[in-house]
């Protein structure tokens, strides 16, 4: 099973109905992935990573857990608990003690729990009777038993006593991990009408016939107006609507309308976002194709840039590579990830995905 | 100096002259109208003030304390940096926080976050992305009715389109920022603002991130514009915005 980090914020693990709590552990995310790529939600106040991949980047699992403490603790405000376990169940039990298991000592580290950590009364006060009062106890119980006796919800939590899953029911709330989304794609705003009309000034009038005559000659879509909202990517953030149309809301009031946005890249944001993305091509010093792993980790340093086909220019600086943003929320399959990359006195925000490098924003 | 720039929006300022000249050449019947609609609705906002006012980390590129209205700027960069644009949209910035109307015609991908950041209003603020082969037309309108147009030109005009475009500027006293790409612009402008030097901070072999950048920003021009300005910036700065950067390398963190 995958070696976890598991992140546990006792803090923030009950809700509040002003939403302040998501917001405070959307930026405990944000914090996390600014340091380790592949934060998975598990639920409101507790999040895992994969801890494979930057243990080999910080210098052990220990390094990791320094660098994870130290940066959720301060987004957090409060004490936040980091372990290291096989399996999501074992790690976030881990996260509680503040413990690093050992690889493949999952199944011994949960033997001596009580069972009522597995969180089924029923099942807690069936075994007790026969004796049974811990995870090592119930996991040496032969499984048909468990099946016959306590069905397949008895099964789920007996694979994760013997170590053989992490997934306990119960454990994951897939509904936190909607509301972060909703956080970051808040419903728009009711539209309002554009302020420019009620009670304009002479000079708003006169403004708006220049525009109109200009709507005249390109059409309605050829003048734009900006809008912000919330968003990770640059092109999430901003919205082009026509001029005079239906105008909402600038930022979207109210929950969410503020970053952090777990896994945006920080400020300063890119003049140049582009609509049709370039392709780019990236080497590194020996020339090969530089890639992005699973694990988000780059195949090698990158070197040299050439966009759309033209000339190599020798990359000077760069950082990254953050995580896209599908993979924040899902285990799926989709790997993207962005990279920012300096050629002399040009930044370039580049985007990676299924091995092609695309520009998809220029710092300008 | 931010302060001693007269608000928009002054009342009982005398108005700018009654329109003239080149457009009432295409057709004559329909543009007097417009010329007289528009010479009784000028007077509010236009000429309340002659200068727009600018972020005091531009102010000392210019002759004034402030983007004269029916002047033309041009802001260019030096070969192989960029940064023209996000100078144009800073020299814009504070006019349209002020309460102005700008637009900027030619920018296509405009990422209107950075715009945000360097301070533009949004709300101010009208794009016309992609005006095509009509791009000095919807220049003339704009001139019009906003009181600072910034342009990206695709192409070097000729120089009667460009003398038009700045004849228009001054006569109906709106600022006209020209971006100089590869393009270039035939007419002297009155301010000329160039991107000297540029460079990116915050970012080494995988650590950090694009943080900021120190722009070397020169300013000549005519007249009073003559003697030859510089200033360093920050822009963007750590948040987008835009500011003064100290002389030199002090102060400033290195890559981290």
């Amino acid at each position: 099973m995958e070696r976890l980090l598991a992140v546990r914020c006792p803090g923030l693990l009950e809700e509040d109905e002003a939403g302040d709590v998501l917001r405070v552990f959307a930026g405990v995310v944000a914090a996390v992935e600014a340091s380790c790529p592949w934060v998975t939600v598990v639920r409101t106040g507790i999040c895992t990573l994969p801890v494979r991949g930057p243990a080999r980047y910080f210098g052990g699992e220990h390094a990791v857990v320094g660098v994870v403490t130290a940066a959720a603790s301060a987004a957090a405000g409060g004490t936040v608990q980091v372990g290291v376990a096989e399996g999501t169940f074992a790690a976030v039990v881990a996260a509680r003690t503040g413990t690093i298991v050992g690889p493949g000592g999952t199944p011994a580290f949960l033997a001596p729990l009580p069972l009522a950590v597995v969180g089924d009364r029923d099942l807690a006060d069936v075994l007790a009777r026969l004796g049974i009062t811990t995870l090592g106890a119930f996991a040496a119980l032969p499984e048909r038993h468990v099946l016959g006796r306590f069905g397949a919800a008895g099964v789920a939590r007996h694979a994760v006593a013997t170590g053989r899953s992490g997934d306990l029911p119960g454990l994951a709330d897939p509904g936190a991990r909607r509301r972060l989304h909703a956080l970051r794609h808040p419903a728009p705003p009711p539209d309002r009408q554009p302020g420019f009309w009620g009670g304009a000034s002479e000079a708003d009038a006169r403004a708006a016939l220049a525009i109109g005559r200009v709507q005249g000659l390109l059409g309605p879509d050829g003048v734009v107006t900006a809008r912000l909202q919330g968003g990770r990517s640059p092109a999430d953030r901003a919205r082009d609507v026509p001029w005079g149309g239906r105008r909402s809301a600038g930022r979207p009031g109210g929950a969410g309308a503020r970053p952090p946005w777990p896994g945006a890249i920080p400020p300063p944001a890119p003049l140049l976002v582009h609509r049709d993305r370039p392709a780019a091509e990236l080497v590194d010093p020996g020339g090969a194709e530089v890639a992005v792993s699973g694990r988000g980790l780059l195949s090698g340093e990158p070197a040299r840039l050439s966009v759309a086909g033209g000339p190599w220019d020798r990359i000077d600086a760069w950082a990254g590579p953050w995580p896209a943003e599908e993979r924040w929320w899902t285990r799926g399959h989709r790997r993207a990830a962005r990279l920012q990359v300096v050629t002399g006195g040009t930044a370039r925000l580049l985007v990676v995905e299924r091995g092609t490098w695309q520009v998809e924003a220029t710092y300008g | 100096m931010f302060d001693s720039v007269a608000p928009d929006r002054v009342p009982g300022r005398p108005a700018a002259p009654a329109p003239t000249g080149p457009a009432t050449r295409r057709d004559p019947g329909a543009l007097a109208v417009l010329g007289d609609l528009a010479g009784r609705i000028r007077p509010t906002a236009a000429s309340a003030s002659r200068l727009l006012p600018v972020h005091p980390a531009l102010a000392p590129l210019l002759p004034e304390p402030g983007l004269r209205r029916g002047s033309t700027t041009t802001v260019a960069a030096a070969p192989g940096l960029e940064g023209a644009l996000s100078v144009a949209m800073a020299l814009v910035a504070a006019a349209s926080t002020g309460g102005s109307w700008c637009a900027v015609v030619g920018v296509a991908d405009l990422g209107a976050v950075a715009v945000d950041g360097i301070g533009v209003d949004l709300e101010r603020l009208a794009i016309v992305p992609r005006p095509g082969p009509h791009w000095a037309e919807v220049t003339a309108e704009l001139i019009d009715g906003v009181d600072a147009v910034v342009i990206r030109p695709p192409f070097a005009p000729r120089p009667a389109a460009a003398r038009r475009l700045v004849a228009r500027a001054r006569e109906r006293q709106s600022a006209l920022v020209v971006i100089l790409g590869r393009a270039g612009w035939p007419e002297p402008p009155d301010v000329r603002l160039t991107v000297a030097s540029s460079r990116w901070e915050g970012t080494d072999r995988g650590a950090g991130h694009v943080r900021r950048r120190r722009l070397l920003v020169t300013g000549s021009g005519r007249r009073a514009a003559g003697r030859t300005r510089r200033c360093e910036l920050w822009l963007p700065g750590e948040s987008g915005e835009v500011g003064t950067a100290g002389s030199g390398t002090a102060g400033a963190p290195g890559p981290a």
